[in-house]
């Protein structure tokens, strides 16, 4: 008869320690899933008033209003699948935050409009380092066939070698053009005329603290 | 080789009688086009926008290996610069980019009538498309002629209040004026269409300008419309009397190369008078050191080489070269000498200038000095087209006048005669001066009539006893056999400026008070 006898290390207090890890762990688990689930929310994002700028623009675009119903939520396209990565996600997300609570007023909409494009620039960065992952949790791109004759020829010809954020910029929030061609002066100008500012206020409110 | 000097004298006669290419070739070494992008913007373009691309296919531009990215490429400097695909361009293609190949023409055109077509109205626009109207006419009215001061908005995008937008003095991104699309269509470029008279009927149709309905109701016309196939539109070279006779498009006679008379992108550059005017004036055609052209007043002294002018968008400019009316009429009637004799032309020549001097001296001179009467004796607002009377004097010069003017530089007789100066006529004595003088009220006797009766053009209106049948009725024969006595003073019309209150009432003001 074999007798399992546990090894002589494992002694009651290893074994409690181990049963209360594993259930801490597993509650641990359940948080973080839950946590970023939560932090994933439109709710959650549009608790800080600065991003109910983002959301106007969203809430006019396809992403929030399709005919299928279908609704992608910030995190949907801006947090990354997978426990791992989401929570990785939110961590360096906690960076907005911080800038949030001690950084420039982004509850202003003249400030936030001003930083928007830095803001888009990282965004597009982050889509195309993750060659625009979260874009296909939902669009399999051979199976695009638009509405117009040729959009599937195109997603599947023309498209090779690319990812999604190459060409589908400015979908969804305000359109901000690519760094390459961005022109700080042109844009603080928009920016003046949108908020009836004398010119060049929009220099001075960026170099404020 | 058995005839070594034959073949020499045959090449060199083959090269004499080798026509002389009239428009400019462009210079431009091939190795400067021809963008290693442009195949990719092709895969997606031809099934994005499969319309434009299978223009450009067909097109000259394909043929010679000039693709999208050589002439929508950009610096990301530039204003309107945007990131596509991985490459900077713009969406506009202005006269200063065509002309990195077409350098020749873009030089013709800049400073043209054409390239300052908005420049020149405007200080105007706003009285009719924000005052009369509203903001979205200039947009989808003037600018689509005159062109659109185009607007790049902060984000990049083009403003749509100024863009899309091919009118002709189009203020470009960069800073150019002008829009080659406005004649060459995008994206064929193709010679043949810019050779026909549709290349300018967007603009040059309607009451203003009717130069599409003058043309098509001229001689000119009709032989165009009958003899097309003749016009050899597609021909490499596009000489008058040499690589077409048929009939002359609008291109033949105001850009057009003939005999030997080189062909110009300066539209304007062979037209004597402004026919455009409250009051037709002949022009010298100044042309400034930096290429920019001025049209001056023909009845002051020419300025001279070096001198300094301002120019319609008020900087200054060197004069170089002025041309005066006489220069430009000469280069215009060598265009018709293709054709015409010497005595035809210039008889013609004097028809036309017949009727410009006869609308200047009997309605134009007489309506702006009496309109200037009237603002300067504050009997008008300076405000325009708060009074009627706005209304008439604009439509008599800008419409009625000009439609005139025009059907006698182009031989229309219609729109020389019923849809213009009969038309000016109507207006001039049925509404213009009836309106003219409820607004003067007392002062007319002091404003209008020594307007009207400095000139003999109204002196007729004195004789309202000279019956004529044209409507039907005539008098009826004085009885011959018994003479009565002489009535004692038959009232005269003092004259025609000055009638009494009741006979004005009854004759002219009576017709015209609508």
């Amino acid at each position: 008869m074999i007798k399992l006898r546990a090894p002589l290390f494992i002694t009651r207090h290893v074994l409690f320690a181990l049963v209360a890890g594993s259930v801490g762990g597993v509650v641990f688990m359940f948080f973080l899933l839950e946590f970023d689930h939560f932090t994933s929310s439109n709710e959650f994002c549009l608790s800080c008033h600065s991003m109910t700028y983002a959301d106007d623009f969203y809430r006019q675009s396809v992403h929030y209003n399709s005919p299928s119903g279908v609704r992608a939520s910030c995190g949907d396209c801006h947090v990354s699948e997978g426990i791992i990565m989401a929570t990785y996600d939110h961590a360096v997300g906690t960076k907005d935050l911080i800038k949030q609570l001690f950084g420039p007023d982004y509850d202003d909409p003249v400030v936030n409009a001003l930083h928007l494009p830095e803001a888009a620039f990282a965004a597009r960065d982050w889509f195309r380092t993750r060659d625009s992952a979260t874009c296909k949790r939902c669009h399999t791109q051979e199976a695009i066939l638009g509405t117009r004759a040729n959009t599937a020829a195109i997603h599947q010809e023309d498209a090779q070698g690319k990812t999604c954020i190459d060409c589908h910029v400015n979908l969804v929030h305000r359109p901000v053009p690519e760094r390459q061609t961005f022109k700080r002066e042109a844009w603080n100008q928009l920016v003046e005329e949108e908020f009836g500012l004398e010119p060049g206020r929009a220099a001075e409110i960026l170099a404020e603290p | 080789m058995k005839y070594p000097i034959l073949f020499l004298v045959l090449v060199v006669a083959a090269l004499m009688t080798a026509t002389p290419a009239p428009a400019a070739k462009v210079t431009l070494d091939a190795s400067e086009w021809g963008h290693p992008e442009g195949d990719n913007c092709i895969s997606c373009h031809r099934k994005a926008s499969p319309g434009l691309t299978e223009q450009w296919r067909q097109s000259a531009h394909h043929a010679a290996g000039v693709n999208c990215m050589d002439c929508h490429q950009a610096d990301p400097a530039d204003v309107d610069a945007m990131t596509h695909e991985g490459q900077v361009i713009a969406t506009i293609v202005s006269p200063q980019d065509c002309g990195r190949c077409h350098q020749t023409e873009f030089e013709e055109q800049a400073g043209s009538v054409h390239a300052e077509a908005h420049v020149m109205i405007d200080a105007r626009v706003p009285a009719l498309a924000h005052q009369l109207t509203g903001a979205a006419m200039q947009a989808a009215g003037c600018d689509q002629c005159h062109g659109s001061r185009v607007k790049v908005r902060g984000d990049g995008t083009l403003d749509s209040a100024t863009w899309p937008n091919s009118g002709i003095g189009r203020i470009n991104p960069d800073g150019s004026k002008g829009s080659c699309s406005s004649c060459h269509g995008r994206h064929a470029f193709s010679r043949a269409q810019a050779r026909e008279p549709e290349a300018c009927v967007r603009c040059h149709s309607g009451p203003d300008s009717p130069d599409k309905e003058v043309f098509e109701a001229s001689k000119h016309g009709m032989l165009y419309k009958a003899q097309r196939a003749a016009m050899n539109l597609d021909a490499d070279t596009w000489v008058a009397g040499q690589d077409y006779t048929a009939a002359p498009t609008c291109v033949t006679c105001h850009m057009g190369a003939a005999g030997k008379i080189p062909a110009t992108h300066d539209v304007g550059l062979r037209n004597v008078w402004s026919l455009n005017t409250p009051v037709s004036m002949q022009q010298y055609l100044v042309v400034l050191e930096d290429g920019a052209k001025l049209e001056l007043p023909a009845d002051s002294k020419p300025p001279k080489r070096g001198t300094e002018l301002t120019k319609a968008d008020g900087t200054t400019g060197i004069v170089k070269v002025v041309a005066g009316p006489d220069r430009r009429r000469q280069i215009m009637s060598l265009v018709c000498l293709e054709c015409h004799s010497k005595t035809f032309t210039a008889s013609f020549m004097d028809q036309f200038d017949a009727v410009v001097e006869l609308y200047n001296g009997k309605f134009g001179e007489p309506a702006a000095a009496i309109m200037e009467a009237l603002y300067q004796h504050q009997l008008l607002t300076p405000l325009p087209f708060d009074e009627p009377l706005e209304f008439t004097y604009w439509e008599l010069w800008h419409d009625e006048g000009a439609r005139a003017r025009h059907g006698a530089a182009m031989a229309s007789p219609n729109h020389a005669w019923w849809e213009g100066m009969y038309l000016v006529g109507r207006n001039f004595y049925s509404r213009f001066l009836p309106q003219a003088r409820a607004v003067a009220g007392e002062a007319a006797g002091e404003l209008i009539d020594p307007v009207l009766e400095a000139s003999a053009h109204h002196q007729w209106l004195a004789q309202p006893e000279a019956a004529n049948p044209i409507l039907g009725w005539m008098p009826p024969p004085e009885p011959e056999l018994e003479p009565e006595p002489e009535p004692e003073s038959e009232p005269e019309a003092e004259s025609v400026a000055a009638p009494s209150d009741a006979e004005a009432d009854s004759r002219i003001e009576a017709g015209g008070d609508d």
